[in-house]
C-alpha cells in the first residue's frame, strides 16, 4: 500500500491537510461526475467523502498513500450518492425520484425477504421510513439510514442490504416474543436429525464395545476437524461455510468470493487436502494416534457418514424450507 | 491426495455442517443470537460492496474474516450476489485468465493431461492401421483380372478416356455394380495395377507372334502410327468381382482367331435394343465409355493380330467346321477346350469365378434362375455373359 505518493514520514498535521485537499478536490470532481447533482455543493459532499474513506481506506491502512485515495474517490458512485445526499438534506425532488427510482427495487427485496405478499408490503413501507428517519438528529435532521450510504457500492444493492437487515431484525423481534408451533416443530426435527446424524457410528457395527470405540474416534475427529477448519484462512474458511454449512452450490458460493466456480472447486479440492493433512497431524500430536489409525478412521467414520446421509435426506427439504421461512 | 481421501474430508465436512446447524437453530429457538459469535454485524453498505465485489483488499479480508462466522451477513450477502448477478459476470477462471502461451502449453503438455492423450493417441492409430489393412485385404479379395488375350498399351488409356469419341457408347466389358446382393468396387489405384497386368498377360495370353510384336511397339509410345489402336484398347476397367479372377482359359492359338472373329460376327447379329439396353446402364453407371465402333476396331484388331498369318479366307472355310455350338436360354455358347463360352463374352472382359454348389453360386443362381439353366444344361465350364457381367462357372 506503500508508494512513492505515500505520507508516511510527512508530519501528522501536514497529512491531514493534505487528506482534506484530497476530500476537497474529491468532493468536487464528484459532482462534476454526476449527471444531477441536485444542487448539492462540494461542501455537503466532504463529510460523506471523509466519512466513506475513513471506513474502507483508513480504517485499515492508517497510511494508504494519495492515490489510494483519489482512486477510490473517483470510484464512488456519484450520481446515487448525490441523491442519497440530497435527499438527507431534505430536497423534496431528490425524494421523489429516489421512490421512483427505487421502490421496484425494495418492493422485490421485501419480497425475496418475506414469506407472504403482506409482510413484503409492511417490510417495503417500513423501509422508507427507515430511510427518512423517525428520529430527530442534534442537527435538527432525520436521523435515517440515508445517512450511512457511502457511495461506495450501488445504490440498488444498498437498499437491498437495508431491506435484507431489517426483515432479520423484524424476525429476531418477533422470535423473542413468541415461539411458535412451527419453531418448536422445527427444533424438534433438528434436534431428532441431531440424533440421527451423531458421529458414532451406529450402523457400523452391533458390538457395544466398537460403537463405544468408534463413537469416541468420532468425537475426536470430529474436534480436530473443526479446530482445523478453525485455523484456515478467512476466505478458504469462507468457502467451506458457504458450500457445507450453508448449502450453496459451488456457482454461488464463487459469486460471493469473486471467483468463477471452476476456481471455487479447485480450492476446494486444495482445502481437502489441507484439511486433512491438518486433522492428521492434531490427531496423531495431540490424540496419540498413529498414521494408520487415522487413515482407518478417516474410512470408516466416512463411511458411516455416509450410511447416515441418507435417511437424512428426507427431512433435508424440511429444515431448508424452515431456514427460508426464519430467514423471511 | 487421492480423490477418495478428500471425499472422505468432504463427507466430513458435511457431517460437522449438519450437526453445527443443528446446533445454532437450537441456540436461536432458545433466543439467543442465531450468529453465535458476532454482535458487530456489518452494516448494508459494507455487505453491498462485498457483495459488488468493490470493497478495497485490506477491508474485504476484515469483511470475509467476519462472514466466515457469521451466518446472518452471509446470507445477506449471498443473497444480494444472487440478485446482483455477479455469478454471471464471472466468466473465465483467474488461473486461467491471462495467462501466458507458455503456462497454458505447460498445462497442455502436463503429464496428467498426456497421461490419457498418449493412449487415445495410440489406440486411434491402432484402429487407424487396422482399418486401413482390413481395406487393402478386401481390396485385393474383390480384384478381377481381366482376360484379355491382346489388348492396347495402357500408354493410351488417358486418351481413350478423355478423347472425345469415348463418350459415345460403352463398352461390354464393363460390368454392374451389385452381384450376389454386395456391391464391390474396384479402387482406381487398382485399374492401374490392372493395366499393367493386362499389358503382361498379353504375351501368355496370346501366343500369337503378331501380337508380341505389336506389344512393344505399343510401350514405345508412338503417338501418331498407332492412334487407332490407342482408341481401341478396352478401357481399362473398373472391375468388381466377388473373387480372385480366374486363370486365363487356355485357348488353341489356331481356334481362338476363328472364334474371336465368328463371335464378332455373332455380336453384330445380336438384337440392337440390348446394344441400347446396355449402353444406358454403363452410361449411368461408369459415365463415358468406349464406342460402340471402337468395340468394333477391338475386334477387329485383335481378331486381325490373333489371325495375322493366317488369312481371313481360311479362317471362313474353317467355320462351322471346328466349332460346337449350343444355345441355351436364347444365348449362343461356342465350345473352347473345356469350355463352353458365351458368344457375347469378350476376353477383355473380367469374369467372376462361380464354383458350382458353393454358397456364391446359389446366391447368384437365385438371383439369377437363368444362369442356373444355364449351368444345369451345360456341363463343365461354362463362360457367361449375364446383364453385362461375365460369370466363370466351373
Amino acid at each position: 500500500m506503500k508508494s512513492t505518493g505515500g505520507l508516511i514520514d510527512s508530519p501528522v498535521s501536514q497529512r491531514i491537510d493534505q487528506i482534506g485537499k484530497l476530500f476537497v478536490e474529491g468532493a468536487a470532481r464528484l459532482l462534476g461526475r454526476a449527471s444531477d447533482n441536485h444542487g448539492l455543493t462540494a461542501e455537503t459532499l466532504i463529510p460523506r467523502v471523509k466519512s466513506a474513506v475513513d471506513k474502507y481506506i483508513l480504517r485499515d491502512d492508517p497510511q494508504a498513500s494519495v492515490v489510494v485515495i483519489q482512486d477510490f474517490i473517483d470510484k464512488l458512485q456519484a450520481d446515487d450518492l448525490c441523491l442519497i445526499v440530497a435527499c438527507e438534506q431534505g430536497n423534496q425532488k431528490a425524494w421523489t425520484d429516489l421512490v421512483e427510482r427505487f421502490s421496484a427495487t425494495v418492493r422485490s427485496a421485501a419480497r425475496s425477504a418475506s414469506s407472504n405478499e403482506e409482510g413484503a408490503d409492511d417490510l417495503a413501507q417500513s423501509i422508507w421510513a427507515e430511510l427518512h428517519g423517525l428520529r430527530v438528529r442534534e442537527d435538527g435532521k432525520p436521523a435515517g439510514k440515508l445517512a450511512y450510504y457511502s457511495g461506495r457500492g450501488s445504490l440498488a444493492g444498498w437498499l437491498r442490504a437495508v431491506v435484507a437487515q431489517l426483515a432479520i431484525d423484524q424476525h429476531r423481534k418477533q422470535s423473542r416474543l413468541v415461539q411458535t408451533e412451527e419453531d418448536a416443530d422445527f427444533d424438534r426435527i433438528i434436534q431428532q436429525g441431531q440424533e440421527e446424524t451423531s458421529w458414532s457410528g451406529h450402523g457400523a457395527s452391533p458390538n457395544p464395545e466398537l460403537q463405544i470405540s468408534a463413537k469416541l474416534a468420532g468425537a475426536q475427529m470430529q474436534k480436530a476437524l473443526a479446530e482445523s477448519v478453525k485455523q484456515m484462512q478467512a476466505e478458504d474458511r469462507l468457502l467451506v461455510r458457504l458450500y457445507y454449512f450453508d448449502g450453496l452450490r459451488l456457482r454461488e458460493a464463487g459469486a460471493v468470493l469473486g471467483v468463477h466456480e471452476a476456481t471455487a472447486s479447485r480450492r476446494l479440492t486444495r482445502i481437502h487436502a489441507e484439511l486433512r493433512q491438518q486433522v492428521e497431524k492434531l490427531l496423531i500430536e495431540q490424540e496419540g494416534w498413529t498414521q494408520s489409525e487415522t487413515a482407518r478412521a478417516f474410512s470408516e467414520v466416512a463411511l458411516n457418514l455416509e450410511t447416515d446421509i441418507e435417511p437424512l435426506l428426507a427431512t433435508e427439504p424440511v429444515l431448508m424450507k424452515k431456514e427460508n421461512e426464519v430467514a423471511g | 491426495m487421492k480423490p477418495a481421501n478428500n471425499n472422505e474430508v468432504d463427507l466430513l465436512l458435511r457431517g460437522l455442517a449438519r450437526e453445527r446447524t443443528g446446533a445454532a437453530r437450537q441456540s436461536s429457538s432458545d433466543g439467543g443470537d442465531a450468529d453465535g459469535i458476532s454482535s458487530d454485524h456489518l452494516d448494508a453498505d459494507e455487505l453491498n460492496s462485498y457483495a459488488e465485489g468493490l470493497a478495497p483488499a485490506p477491508a474485504r479480508a476484515r469483511y470475509t474474516e467476519h462472514l466466515a462466522e457469521c451466518a446472518a451477513c452471509r446470507g445477506i450477502v449471498v443473497g444480494l450476489t444472487q440478485a446482483a448477478g455477479i455469478a454471471n459476470r464471472l466468466e473465465a477462471p483467474e488461473e486461467t485468465r491471462g495467462a501466458g502461451f507458455w503456462k497454458r502449453l505447460s498445462e497442455f503438455l502436463s503429464p496428467k493431461v498426456l497421461g490419457y492423450a498418449i493412449p487415445a493417441l495410440v489406440l486411434t492409430a491402432v484402429i487407424g492401421i487396422g482399418f486401413i489393412a482390413l481395406k487393402q485385404r478386401q481390396g485385393t479379395q474383390f480384384v478381377a483380372q481381366n482376360e484379355r488375350p491382346a489388348e492396347a498399351p495402357p500408354a493410351a488409356q488417358h486418351q481413350t478416356d478423355s478423347g472425345p469419341s469415348s463418350a459415345a457408347q460403352p463398352q461390354p466389358n464393363i460390368q454392374n455394380e451389385t452381384q450376389s446382393g454386395r456391391t464391390t468396387e474396384l479402387p482406381r489405384e487398382k485399374t492401374a495395377l490392372e493395366d499393367e497386368k493386362l499389358q503382361g498377360g498379353q504375351g501368355t495370353g496370346k501366343p500369337d507372334a503378331s501380337v508380341a510384336k505389336l506389344a512393344p511397339s505399343k510401350d514405345a509410345g508412338q503417338p501418331a502410327g498407332v492412334a487407332s489402336v490407342v482408341e481401341s484398347r478396352p478401357y481399362a476397367p473398373e472391375t468388381k468381382a466377388a473373387e480372385a479372377p480366374p486363370p486365363p482359359p487356355v485357348i488353341n492359338p489356331e481356334k481362338s482367331g476363328e472364334l474371336a472373329k465368328e463371335r464378332s460376327e455373332k455380336r453384330e447379329d445380336q438384337p440392337r435394343d440390348q446394344n441400347e439396353e446396355f449402353r444406358v446402364q454403363t452410361d449411368d453407371v461408369h459415365g463415358p465409355n468406349r464406342s460402340r465402333s471402337n468395340n468394333a476396331q477391338v475386334t477387329t484388331q485383335r481378331g486381325a493380330g490373333i489371325m495375322a498369318g493366317r488369312g481371313p479366307s481360311a479362317d471362313k472355310n474353317k467355320k462351322g467346321a471346328d466349332v460346337e455350338t449350343r444355345s441355351v436360354m436364347g444365348r449362343h455358347f461356342t465350345r473352347e477346350g473345356d469350355a463352353w463360352v458365351d458368344t457375347a463374352y469378350e476376353y477383355s472382359q473380367a469374369t467372376v469365378r462361380v464354383a458350382r454348389g458353393s454358397d456364391q453360386f446359389r446366391a447368384l443362381v437365385a438371383d439369377e434362375p437363368g444362369i442356373r439353366t444355364i449351368a444345369a444344361q451345360l456341363n463343365g465350364v461354362v463362360i457367361v455373359v449375364w446383364k453385362n457381367r461375365a460369370y466363370r462357372i466351373q
